[in-house]
């Protein structure tokens, strides 16, 4: 309905464009050609043109009064030649503040305002040009450690392969030691059935070492003076403490041994001091070696020492693949983290960066962690390296770092790290502006993006 | 601020490394139940019964102003004096003290504004029963009963007051200790906690003993007692029978609990009972802690024969541990009239300067400089106007108060200036326990100067604060008071600009590691101890701080100063806050009962920090806060130290503009706020009231204490519930209309209005009958809006006619009074013409050269006219355009481009 009104200004109208319309820009200027009449650009109201600029808002989109505070939400155009144009909201036309550098929203205030769009926009310049040799330095930085990066990265990939190798070796070694140490073992386990078998079989438990010997034998041979006793003397001459091959058994002992007499004969003999010879924990006969006598014994301890040794050289083995493994993962882990879509902030891996800010040291470690230490010696961990956390479009250009040490009453620290274009890598500057959650910039030419070139280019007018 | 305990819980959990789980409310074993106060439990042991004092008729004495008598203890013949005042404006004085006190009992100096004027009294009858004093007015009397003692005051047939009627005067004489006196004469048997009282650790020495006093009034015919803040309950005072009474006790509370009758930061010991047709005010005078019983309930009326039998009464006591007896009793009868009877003894509310009453952005802590200059500059990229700037205790050099921390603060003028370009201010706090640190200039001038709280044997008093060890400035001596505002001055108070104003906090005052968190009352400031003056406190620590301000301008400039803790009469230093509330829907709706009952009692400058101090607020309350907070009379966010960041915009586009637009309106209605504020220092009269303040007669609005007035004009209802669909509203006054000031919709009144709500909804309407005037431009700050145009908003009532006032001065000078340089209009809308005049009589005042003119004129209710002339004060005439919306009956009439101090009249024909 608005369009019949809109026609009919334009045809009854004679464009002239003789007063000059105050908080306009050049691409507003053709609706606001003077006329009769004014149509709000919303088209809500058609006004006489001379309210337009007359301090009372007629048109609900503020668009009667782009010079004056009138309207609540309207906006006055800074022209700033010589330096930036731009919007400021309109509540700041006139209130005695300096907002334009141009001094035009302050031209009816006692503040008077100076003009310096001028050294604003040589200064800005000079900002921009300096700002654009940072960045083109930056930038020819940043594509060195993209290159740096990309070695890195292939040296890494080598070396996960390499590791795997290894790994893989490893394994295959450590199929053959699994069965060699349970084939060692079966064996050991073996040879104690068969022992304990034995042991169980045997009437009179002999020992396995002297399984063959009869009691009988035994007895002939200790009874020096054939007199089918054994005597304690004779007990003494003959055997010897297991332990201690010199040492000669004392009356007592011998006595003791023979069951508290000091004669035995051959059935008493079967029922003391046989029992014994044949466990063979105390004594044993003197001059005898017990190879000679012991059959079974020199078999399982070559057994066992060979499953010992077997399974030293697996654990060695699986020692040495648990290392290889953790390598890998670690390795992995650090292959997956994002380091950008050119791997840019690889280099930063395993270097550390460090701030002091009054008494307070910061140290920034890339994807790993933030520590802040006191001036007495406490380390406070302000958060581990959590995810890249920039705005979508920008997801490079800040960094989150999570789950630092609990505040009282509170979550946990935690740090949000901003990454500023520079030439230089470092940690420029650490803050708390809330209990327990820290804001970092770190500067680096990785952050450089060609894209602020464009805008600084945009700036510079 | 936070206290002292939570502190404690810091150093507990870094000590032990473990999580002892997180306070969720006030530890209420650190604070005294009356049981555990000594004379609190002796007084109240005492039962309503006959009084054991009689009145010596034969002692009465009576000048022109003032009638003495003396009571006699039938128990134990010490003999006290009664003083009967007639004071002028209808108040009656009645004090009581020890006929020969064995030492001088304290008597509340600095509070009364003057010698109360008082009226000449006489005697209309005396028999040996008693006595009968004309109080003036045709038939106002005041009976004496000699035995039992006993006062009435009468107004014609009907009683308006007892005093003593059930017996309670109670008053503890001094005495000697007994061990030192071994010719014991009276008989009374010491009771435990008479010469020493420990509670938890902490020792109370006593060495003069019991002093305490006790007194009982009974108000027949009254349901409805509000006053005696500060408590975290509802307007309307409870029963206390069965529990506890309600404690005046000036107290650092941590996390404090709602509903609950227990002590907090400030104190002011007056009480005010209504009824439908009277209201009347109770001035208990005592500095000390002090306990109020209310007991409602039906008494039988003896002697009625129209057999109806029984009446509502509310009995009070009141209970102080020492001084003496002066109180004041405000006969009405019109709430109004209490408001002025109270002003005419204790003063008004400071007139503040108009920048403190738009928006003030605070947390505990911001930071640095920078940190300063960064929320400054996100409040202009929102678009987001505020005046007021806060640093807490953090912005300090290890806090010791008038200096700056030298890393975060280093250039504090630059800081100042950076503000002064925006027409914007800051606020640095000031506490009153000053670091003993001898290389602290502020610390060894107290020290040398004697001018340090003494303690029992004389050495400087020592507690622990924020800084650790600290002296508190003896501020009941006015040679330390007037050091303590030479301190103010720009060459002393370093880094300070004619844009920094200050916040008094932990100003009860607390103390960490003292009994129930604050002083010792065995110690001494001067002749006195603790235990006299300790409600004064926090009142002196503002009054030598607002002092200060005006010194530093050479008495030029309105001072600002906002305190924690209070008394009656500090209503004339500046602004005071609900203390360390929590983040919590509930402490959201318990800021308006608490400041309502600030306003009945003189103090109209409160608010509540914004968001709630402890803990994080959702968003949703953070905003609905803000919109609370944006209608009542100190509007500051604020947040403690642990607290994640909650400027306005960190909560996403949808609110901030929901927070901005909050925040907006606050800003247009400054010149009605102003208003107001100009009103209350000129009347006494509260700038947020109760509803039955204006409609006394209407019982429905004698509990609501959910929606309020500000002035007399704009009824506001906030939305304090989580999820809300639609609020209640009670509309007041029959056959009175109201305008929703945002749809301009007309409801009728004496009805209960439900409204839905959403986010947006700010339920606010103004009364048919008025005129609000409005700046509708909003601006950074309020500075900025100094010249800008006036939008009036005239409300007719059902018959066409309304009235309104507009005032307009400097906003921050004493010029006003000194040289009664403003602008007060009185604008009037009636027989289809709206006139502007001056309001006070002409010629008295120096016309105030003003920028600021009339752009629109938005009238509610209207028809339609056919033509709108102007006559402005030339004589001119001119023809006004205007439209008018048939539908909302809204009348705009656009730019009469009339200068707002002059006279015109907008004719509608």
């Amino acid at each position: 309905m608005h369009c019949p009104i809109l026609i009919a200004v334009v045809i009854w109208s004679s464009c002239v464009d003789s007063q000059k319309i105050r908080g306009i820009s050049l691409s507003y200027k053709r609706f606001y050609r003077e006329r009769k009449s004014f149509l709000c650009i919303d088209g809500s109201k058609l006004i006489p043109f001379d309210q337009v600029n007359d301090d009372y808002c007629d048109c609900a989109d503020g668009s009667d009064e782009p010079g004056t505070a009138a309207c609540p939400d309207g906006r006055f155009y800074c022209t700033n030649l010589g330096y930036r144009p731009h919007y400021i909201p309109s509540s700041r036309v006139n209130d005695a503040i300096c907002d334009c550098c141009d001094a035009s929203d302050e031209y009816n205030s006692h503040t008077a305002c100076q003009n310096t769009c001028r050294n604003l926009g040589q200064r800005e310049r000079a900002e921009v040009k300096s700002q654009m040799r940072a960045l083109d330095q930056g930038l020819r930085l940043k594509q060195q450690l993209i290159e740096e990066g990309v070695l890195t990265w292939r040296d890494k990939q080598a070396q996960l392969r390499d590791l795997q190798r290894v790994l893989d070796d490893l394994q295959t070694q450590l199929d053959d030691l699994r069965k060699e140490d349970a084939r060692r073992k079966k064996e050991v386990d073996a040879l104690r059935e068969l022992e304990i078998g034995a042991l169980e079989t045997e009437e009179n438990s002999h020992r396995s070492h002297i399984m063959n010997e009869s009691p009988v034998s035994i007895f002939y041979e200790l009874d020096s003076n054939r007199d089918g006793r054994l005597s304690a003397k004779e007990v003494r001459a003959k055997l010897t403490d297991i332990q201690d091959g010199e040492r000669v058994l004392s009356e007592d002992e011998a006595v003791a041994l023979l069951g508290g007499g000091h004669h035995v004969d051959l059935s008493r003999f079967e029922e003391t001091l046989w029992n014994s010879i044949r466990i063979g924990h105390n004594v044993t006969i003197r001059g005898r070696v017990p190879g000679r006598l012991v059959k079974g014994e020199p078999v399982l301890k070559a057994a066992v020492s060979a499953a010992e040794k077997a399974a030293a050289e697996l654990k060695k083995v699986e020692d040495a693949y648990e290392t290889v493994y953790m390598e890998i993962r670690d390795l992995r882990e650090k292959l997956a983290t994002d380091y950008g879509p050119e791997r840019e902030f690889l280099f930063l891996y395993n270097q550390c960066f460090q701030l002091k800010v009054h008494e307070y040291f910061y140290e920034l470690c890339p994807f790993n962690q933030v520590t802040q230490t006191s001036a007495s010696g406490a380390e406070v961990s302000l958060g581990k390296w959590g995810s890249w956390a920039g705005s979508p479009q920008h997801r490079y250009s800040q960094m989150k770092y999570e789950n630092g040490e609990p505040c009282w009453q509170g979550p946990t620290r935690n740090t949000v790290v901003t990454l500023t274009c520079g030439t230089e890598t470092a940690l420029r500057s650490v803050k708390e502006p809330g209990k327990c959650q820290y804001v970092a910039e770190f500067q680096t030419p990785v952050a450089c993006r060609p894209a602020l070139r464009q805008q600084g280019v945009h700036s510079e007018l | 601020m936070a206290s002292f305990i939570e502190r404690m819980y810091l150093q507990l959990t870094l000590v032990l490394s473990i999580s002892l789980g997180i306070i969720q409310a006030v530890d209420r074993s650190n604070f005294k139940t009356c049981e555990q106060s000594a004379f609190c439990s002796r007084q109240r042991a005492l039962r309503p019964g006959q009084s054991s004092y009689r009145a010596l008729l034969d002692t009465l004495e009576l000048s022109d102003s003032r009638l003495t008598l003396q009571l006699l203890n039938n128990n134990n013949k010490v003999r006290l004096l009664l003083e009967l005042y007639r004071l002028q404006g209808n108040i009656t004085r009645v004090k009581i003290n020890e006929l020969k006190p064995i030492k001088p009992r304290y008597e509340v100096p600095d509070v009364l504004i003057t010698d109360p004027p008082t009226e000449p009294m006489s005697v209309v009858a005396q028999d040996e029963r008693g006595v009968v004093l004309s109080l003036g007015g045709v038939d106002r009397r005041l009976y004496v009963n000699a035995q039992p003692f006993r006062l009435d005051i009468m107004e014609g047939p009907k009683l308006v007051l007892s005093i003593n009627s059930r017996g309670l005067l109670a008053f503890e004489q001094l005495r000697m200790r007994k061990d030192t006196d071994i010719l014991e004469q009276e008989m009374e048997v010491d009771q435990p906690g008479m010469w020493e009282e420990t509670f938890k650790s902490h020792v109370d020495s006593k060495p003069n003993g019991p002093s305490s006093i006790s007194l009982d009034f009974s108000l027949p015919g009254v349901e409805h007692v509000y006053g005696i803040p500060e408590h975290a309950d509802s307007l309307r005072l409870k029963n206390t029978d069965g529990g506890d009474p309600y404690r005046l006790y000036n107290l650092d509370v941590f996390q404090y609990e709602l509903f609950n009758p227990m002590a907090l930061y400030g104190a002011v010991p007056v009480l005010l009972s209504h009824n439908t047709h009277r209201t009347t005010g109770l001035f208990w005078l005592n500095a000390a802690e002090t306990w109020v019983d209310i007991s409602s309930g039906q008494v039988g009326l003896c002697g009625r024969t129209d057999g109806s039998g029984e009446v509502p009464q509310t009995d009070v006591r009141w209970i102080s541990e020492s001084g003496i007896i002066d109180v004041f009793i405000m006969l009405g009868p019109r709430p109004a009239d209490v408001f002025s009877q109270y002003a005419s003894l204790t003063g008004t509310q400071a007139f503040p300067p108009l920048s403190s009453l738009a928006y003030h952005q605070s947390r505990w802590n911001y930071n640095d400089q920078e940190d300063v200059a960064a929320v400054d500059r996100g409040f202009d990229e929102h678009d987001i106007p505020y005046d007021f700037i806060w640093l807490d205790i953090e912005h300090t050099d290890g806090k010791r108060y008038f200096t700056w921390d030298k890393n975060n603060f280093p250039q504090p003028k630059d800081m100042l200036q950076g503000l002064m370009d925006k027409r914007r201010k800051m606020v640095t706090i000031v506490d009153p326990h000053i670091k003993v640190d001898s290389s602290y200039k502020i610390h060894s001038e107290i020290r040398s100067r004697g001018y340090y709280v003494k303690n029992k044997d004389g050495g400087d008093y020592e507690g622990w604060c924020w800084p650790g060890n600290a002296g508190y400035p003896d501020f009941t001596n006015p040679e330390m008071r007037t050091w303590w505002a030479s301190m103010f001055a720009y060459d002393q108070y370093e880094g300070s600009m004619e844009n920094l104003y200050t916040w008094n906090d932990m100003n009860e005052p607390s103390v960490f590691n003292g009994p129930e968190v604050t002083m010792l009352k065995d110690a001494l400031h001067g002749p006195w101890e603790h235990r006299d003056v300790h409600n004064l406190y926090g009142l002196y620590v503002q009054m030598a701080t607002a002092e200060g301000q005006i010194r530093r301008s050479g008495g030029l400039e309105r001072p600002f100063v906002l305190s924690r803790s209070f008394f009656a009469g500090s209503q004339r230093y500046g602004a005071v806050w609900t203390g360390d509330n929590s983040a919590e829907w509930g402490h959201l709706k318990m800021s308006i009962p608490m400041c309502l009952s600030l306003g009945l009692v003189g103090i109209s400058f409160c608010g509540a920090d914004v968001g709630g101090f402890f803990k994080t607020p959702g968003t949703e309350l953070l905003v609905r806060w803000y919109q609370a907070g944006a209608y009542q009379p100190f509007f500051r966010a604020h947040a403690h130290l642990d607290t994640p960041r909650r400027e306005p915009w960190l909560f996403g586009p949808d609110n901030t503009a929901l927070i901005r637009e909050a925040v907006r309106q606050r800003y247009a209605l400054l010149p009605y706020w102003y208003l107001q504020f100009y009103q209350a220092h000129r009347t006494g009269q509260p700038v947020m009231r109760p509803l039955w303040v204006e409609y006394p007669e209407d019982v429905t609005t004698f509990t609501i204490d959910d929606g309020y007035l500000i002035g007399r004009d704009l009824l506001v209802h906030p939305v304090t519930d989580e999820g809300s669909r639609g609020v209640t509203v009670y509309l007041p006054g029959n056959g009175e209309v109201w305008y929703d000031v945002h749809t301009f919709q007309r409801h009728d009144g004496a009805l209960h209005l439900h409204i839905p709500v959403t986010m947006s909804t700010i339920p606010v309407f103004q009364r048919g009958g008025s005129i609000i005037c409005r700046k509708n431009r909003i601006r950074r700050s309020s500075s900025c809006m100094e010249n800008d145009p006036f939008t009036l908003y005239v409300a007719l009532d059902p018959q066409g006619n309304a009235e309104g006032e507009l005032y307009v001065d400097d906003g921050h000078t004493f010029k006003h009074e000194t040289d009664r340089q403003f602008i007060h209009r009185r604008l009037r809308f009636t027989s289809n013409t709206l006139s502007s005049r001056s309001a006070p009589p002409p010629g008295n005042t120096i016309p105030f050269p003003t920028a600021s003119w009339v752009e629109k004129v938005v009238i509610l209710g209207a028809q339609e006219p056919k033509a709108v002339t102007l006559t402005s004060s030339g004589g001119g005439e001119s023809s006004v355009e205007f439209e008018f919306d048939p539908v909302t009956l809204v009348l705009t009439l656009r730019k009469p481009d009339v200068n707002a101090g002059v006279d015109w009249t907008l004719q509608l024909q």
